[in-house]
């Protein structure tokens, strides 16, 4: 879980161009989307297709976003579970 | 004529319930659904999603499908006229795109297959089966193209500048649009259920419709209805997503109906823009809770029925507004089985047949770019508007971005007889941006933030200004080229959402308008060489309705693939170039400075008095002489033959003798060129004189004379800038 953690860390800060965080400033427990990063709602978009690709993850963002998004623990929690990417 | 009314004497559409407005009328009486999987083009999809398609098929060669469809509704529209419009307006988003995609992805890189790319060349290619010598103009506002394309060509009347314009909106399905608007979960997997509890999203689509509106002071036998007003606003809220309490629609529709010069209560239908996204539903329902309480009037979406064509739905809609008021029918609001309680609206569920008088049609966009039209009977007894004033424009700030650097580096450059060619470092476009703001943004876009910031700066003026104005002859193309490579790569899987929000071309006028808080009209006009021209006009035409600083912006990016492809000039050049140019400009009526006017437009196409129409606007040989001190000429080298014969008979009539500079001799190969060269032209008028390097070895002093800016080549303009 930590590995997988850190991981989203690097491709958040990846995928969003975020210049000006580094991936071990992002705090698990924080909000994730209209905090303090800056993430709004397309970049949610944009993870969404990361998840999609990198971890075979199908998110419908009206239905799932606001919970799987709400912050970064939140959201390696819903790739842990759903990831037949990930052996447990 | 001192005083105007403006209607509708032809219209033609085509749209997936209907080829002509025979046709369409049938299936609103038949409340079809146009609603079907997408079929044009192969996707690795098991289901493909339902789309708004039109079932022609064409012919295969290398008129792309949007100029197609534009052409179907032009020639229904100008079907019993035998005269020639004096200009053609016409709103686009995907030009070429779907023919481009396809050599994209099989590899082909010959420039010739890209010939119909741009957005712009819808409108030439109408203006030219119409012989048109007038004003070409493109708009590309997304979703409200084709209404903000009305709203400029009921200006233009409006000022006397033409009595017939053909005036529409034009787009086909494409990869882009399609799996772009997927990417951003906008799509019901069901087909469009406008204002619907359930809705989860719209369904994209395709068309085109056409009008020729003329001008006159009596109603005209023809006349199918009149356009009464338009309003205009932008959000500066969001990129994408609708301001939440519909504050933008709001103005939008207050503004056209103060326009119109009539009150709520006069409406009888309201065309909603309706899409069927849980957003725009809610914003738009309280944007009508806000401007008609509980006095709402019939209202409905057809988006249910053909989808949302992006730029054709305004010209669209406004043709069925039409046929609204002309057979007595309001069309049902197809998609809709139980109306979602919170939107507070009641849909007209079932086509109803009844007196029509008064239609007000929404058309909202990306960019938070508002536009409501309101067309009504051409009944006898309205007042005809006077024929607006044309006003001039102040400089009160600039700055251009070139190869050189920013606007001081390029003066200097210029001044000293040095080239400006290349392209400017990324990092230095963007170094006065907040990072937080740029971190989204690829290169046109950070062009037009900086331009933006640099010229209000010099303008010195506290307040930003109200109203944006965009020119770009390509558009965002790393975005666009970025979003397709990725879905080729993942052999149309996956796609970048931020991609395809910055893609659409008026997405840096958004930007532009949320930085500064813009709220007035915000327009982006896309005209390949004389998009420049085409914003300075329409911020002309438009600037009795707006009350404070307007910025105009032209700039487009160099990239190293599309470029090539796209514009032949840049072929010709030794190197890319890139950049831009930005003028902020109040009323001359209230403020006092060098003053700059767009004076003349023409399509040289099948037009050999072009140059004695421009002097004849301009005045007299003598009258150019005494009025400009330098003429600074701008020939893309693709029309360098052209442009060169063309500006070799201009000083032969004009007998023109003062100092000459072909501008893209130093600023490269770009189609906002132009921008940069007024803002050259705004600073060396306000010194009082052209540098000794430009003219031969002394200093030429302008004595107060102003400077005349030429565009030549496919088309002719001229731009003043004078005390």
């Amino acid at each position: 879980m930590k590995h997988l953690l850190n991981e989203l860390k690097v491709k958040i800060v990846h995928t969003l161009n975020l210049e000006d965080v580094l991936p071990d400033e992002i705090d698990e427990d924080d909000q994730l989307v209209g905090g303090e990063l800056g993430i709004d709602s397309i970049d949610v978009l944009e993870l969404v297709m990361m998840i999609e690709k990198d971890y075979l993850i199908k998110i419908d963002n009206n239905e799932l976003g606001e919970e799987v998004f709400s912050t970064l623990k939140a959201l390696a929690e819903y790739v842990y579970e759903n990831s037949p990417e990930i052996p447990h | 004529m001192t005083r105007v009314r403006v209607y509708i004497a032809g219209m033609g559409l085509i749209s997936p319930i209907g080829h002509g407005v025979s046709q369409t009328k049938d299936s609103i009486k038949k409340a079809k659904k146009g609603i079907k999987p997408l079929s044009l083009f192969p996707t690795p999809q098991k289901e493909p999603l339902p789309v708004g398609e039109i079932s022609e098929s064409f012919e295969i060669n290398d008129i792309p499908r949007t100029h197609r469809l534009a052409l179907i509704a032009a020639k229904e529209a100008m079907a019993d006229f035998k005269d020639i419009p004096d200009a053609v307006v016409v709103g686009v988003t995907t030009g070429g795109m779907a023919i481009t995609e396809e050599h994209l992805k099989t590899g082909n890189r010959d420039p010739k297959s890209f010939k119909y790319h741009s957005t712009g060349s819808v409108a030439e290619y109408i203006a030219c089966e119409y012989q048109c010598k007038g004003p070409v103009i493109t708009v590309s506002t997304a979703c409200s193209s084709g209404t903000v394309a009305v709203k400029i060509a009921l200006e233009m009347l409006r000022a006397g500048k033409a009595k017939k314009i053909l005036v529409g909106g034009a787009d086909s399905l494409c990869r882009l649009t399609y799996y772009g608007f997927s990417s951003l979960q906008l799509i019901d997997p069901a087909g469009a259920r406008p204002l619907d509890r359930n809705r989860r999203g719209m369904s994209v689509g395709e068309g085109a419709a056409m009008m020729l509106l003329v001008s006159d002071e009596d109603v005209p036998d023809n006349a199918i209805a009149e356009i009464l007003g338009a309003g205009l606003s932008c959000d500066a809220y969001h990129p994408v997503a609708p301001h939440p309490e519909g504050e933008g629609a709001i103005r939008a529709m207050l503004l056209a109906i103060k326009d119109a010069n009539i009150s709520p209560s006069d409406i009888d239908y309201v065309n909603l823009h309706g899409t069927g996204t849980l957003d725009n539903d809610l914003s738009e329902a309280k944007a009508l809770n806000a401007v008609f309480g509980n006095k709402k009037p019939q209202l409905s979406s057809l988006k249910g029925a053909i989808g949302h064509s992006l730029a054709a739905s305004g010209a669209i809609e406004a043709v069925i507004s039409a046929i609204s008021i002309s057979d007595g029918l309001i069309p049902a609001n197809i998609g809709c089985d139980i109306p979602d309680p919170e939107l507070d609206l009641n849909p007209v569920m079932k086509l109803s047949e009844e007196d029509v008088e008064i239609v007000l049609s929404n058309s909202f966009g990306f960019g938070g770019n508002n536009a409501s039209l309101v067309i009504g009977s051409p009944e006898q007894g309205r007042h005809p508007v006077p024929l607006n004033k044309t006003l001039h424009l102040t400089v009160v700030g600039c700055a251009c971005i070139t190869g050189a650097g920013n606007t001081d580096k390029t003066i200097e450059n210029v001044s000293g007889g040095k080239s400006c060619k290349g392209m400017l470092s990324i990092s230095e476009i963007s170094k006065d941006l907040p990072l937080r703001t740029v971190r989204r943004l690829k290169r046109l876009p950070q062009l037009a933030l900086s331009l933006a910031v640099a010229a209000h700066e010099s303008s010195g003026l506290s307040h930003t200004p109200s109203s944006i104005f965009f020119a770009t002859g390509w558009g965002p193309l790393s975005e666009t080229y970025d979003f397709l490579t990725k879905l080729y790569e993942s052999n149309e899987q996956f796609t970048s959402p931020i991609d395809f929000v910055g893609s659409v071309h008026n997405a840096p006028a958004g930007q532009v308008a949320i930085m500064f808080e813009s709220t007035g009209p915000n327009i982006t006009t896309t005209g390949g060489d004389y998009s420049f021209e085409q914003s300075l006009m329409a911020a002309s035409l438009l600037a009795n309705d707006i009350e404070d600083t307007i910025l105009v912006i032209g700039a487009d990016e160099s990239h190293k693939v599309l470029s090539g492809l796209f514009d032949r000039s840049v072929l010709l050049d030794e190197k890319l170039s890139d950049g831009g140019g930005a003028l902020c400009l109040r009323k001359a009526e209230t403020y006092s400075g060098l003053k700059i006017s767009p004076l003349f437009f023409e399509n040289a196409h099948n037009n050999t008095s072009v140059i004695s129409s421009l002097i004849r606007i301009l005045g007299d040989p003598k009258k150019i002489n005494d009025e400009y001190g330098s003429l600074f000429v701008g020939i893309p080298s693709a029309c360098r033959e052209v442009g060169e014969k063309q500006l070799r008979e201009f000083l032969s009539l004009s007998g023109f003798t003062n100092p000459i500079i072909d501008y893209r001799k130093f600023t490269g190969e770009f189609a906002s060129a132009s921008a940069v060269a007024s803002v050259l032209a705004f600073r060396f008028a306000q010194n009082g004189e052209i540098p000794k390097r430009l003219c031969g070895g002394n200093t030429f002093s302008l004595d107060g004379k102003g400077i005349l800016i030429l565009g030549l080549g496919n088309f002719v303009t001229a731009i003043e800038v004078i005390t």
